[in-house]
């Protein structure tokens, strides 16, 4: 039997206040759950066998169910899903190990919730809109065009050319969304990280960590960019606890 | 995701959960290396890496036949040269069984390779 951890919680001087949140809880496939103690860091622990631990939906659901219910009343580090360790007595050493790491990281996201912003977009017609507007420019501009031969290599690397400049067009109009929200956000003092392009269609998956009472302040800063934005498609979710924004090297 | 977790959306469900899906779930991109499978794994892995560097070596190219810094003879040579080396991919592909989907590995959180 080993010990699987969900998250490691900030307990301060109340570790009783956790003990009795966890005894009302169940862990994966209706294990219990109890808590390891250092200081004034607790890591949130099941056991369990490694070789019931599958990765499948039914158990990750369980395992965020849990980290989402700790993360009403404390402040926590999320673990990856499978994060097992053989003995308490390895588990105290490891958080004696990396105490002040993982006090950096609890303060860095105390009185903090994540959010999660992805922007899709039809990608056909985002390009056709991009191609017609840089057709436009191009013939504002009445730049002569170069005299090309005509060969069957020409025409490849035209072809190409085309594709790459259409791919260069939607990267700068995704860093112009991305502009565009860097400056709602950081009215907010909010932390971010963005992903371009993770699908043709969801030209940006982002994620924010900013305080919880300024929830509302987002949806409205979310609401006007998609108003500038009309014809992409805004999905915002959250609050969820800081799945995105813990930076540790477990030594 | 449950929907008390959506604050805000302008799309139908049915199409992000579709999109979601193809981000967090990409299972046929993947490689799967076996011992029942090394040598089309191999292959898929070394012709992911080729691919790669072509479309690296494409994209510099498109570069600079777009700063203007070429002639239109060295325009003519390189086309002929990314032309045949995409050909030649092709034919590999085939040799292999493999898609251009194949090659494009999901990198888990680092979303697909190309």
């Amino acid at each position: 039997m080993e010990m699987m951890i969900y998250a490691l919680a900030s307990v301060k001087k109340n570790p009783e206040k956790l003990n009795m949140l966890l005894s009302r809880m169940k862990g994966i496939s209706g294990a219990g759950i109890y808590a390891v103690n250092f200081n004034e860091i607790s890591a949130v622990v099941s056991d369990i066998n490694r070789a019931d631990l599958i990765a499948d939906r039914s158990n990750a659901l369980e395992y965020a169910e849990v980290i989402e219910t700790l993360a009403q009343q404390f402040t926590l580090l999320p673990m990856r899903f499978g994060s097992l360790m053989e003995s308490t007595e390895a588990i105290i050493k490891m958080l004696e190990r990396n105490y002040n790491e993982i006090q950096h990281n609890l303060q860095k996201v105390e009185s903090k919730w994540e959010f999660g912003l992805k922007i899709f977009c039809d990608p056909e017609k985002l390009k056709a809109e991009l191609m017609a507007k840089s057709e436009a420019d191009i013939k504002t501009s009445a730049k002569p065009t170069p005299e090309t031969r005509n060969s069957v290599y020409r025409d490849y690397v035209n072809n190409k050319l085309k594709e790459h400049r259409l791919e260069e067009l939607i990267l700068t109009y995704v860093d112009s969304v991305i502009a565009e929200l860097t400056g709602h956000l950081a009215r907010l003092n909010a932390v971010n990280k963005f992903k371009k392009m993770a699908t043709a269609s969801t030209i940006i998956d982002a994620v924010f960590l900013l305080d919880k009472d300024k929830k509302g302040e987002l949806i409205q800063a979310v609401e006007a960019l998609q108003k500038h934005y009309a014809g992409l498609n805004f999905v915002l979710t959250g609050p969820w606890p800081p799945y995105n924004f813990v930076e540790i090297t477990i030594k | 995701m449950s929907e008390n977790k959506i604050l805000f959306n302008t799309g139908s469900l049915e199409e992000i959960s579709e999109e979601i899906g193809k981000i967090t779930n990409n299972e046929e991109s993947r490689l799967k290396l076996t011992p029942d499978n090394a040598d089309s794994g191999l292959a898929k892995l070394v012709l992911t890496l080729v691919e790669l560097i072509r479309k690296l070596v494409e994209k510099q190219a498109m570069r600079r036949v777009d700063g203007g810094s070429l002639t239109e003879e060295e325009i003519e040579r390189l086309g002929e040269t990314l032309m045949k080396l995409e050909l030649k991919m092709e034919e590999l592909k085939k040799h292999f069984n493999l898609t251009d989907r194949d090659l494009n590995i999901n990198l888990g959180p680092l979303g697909d390779l190309m």
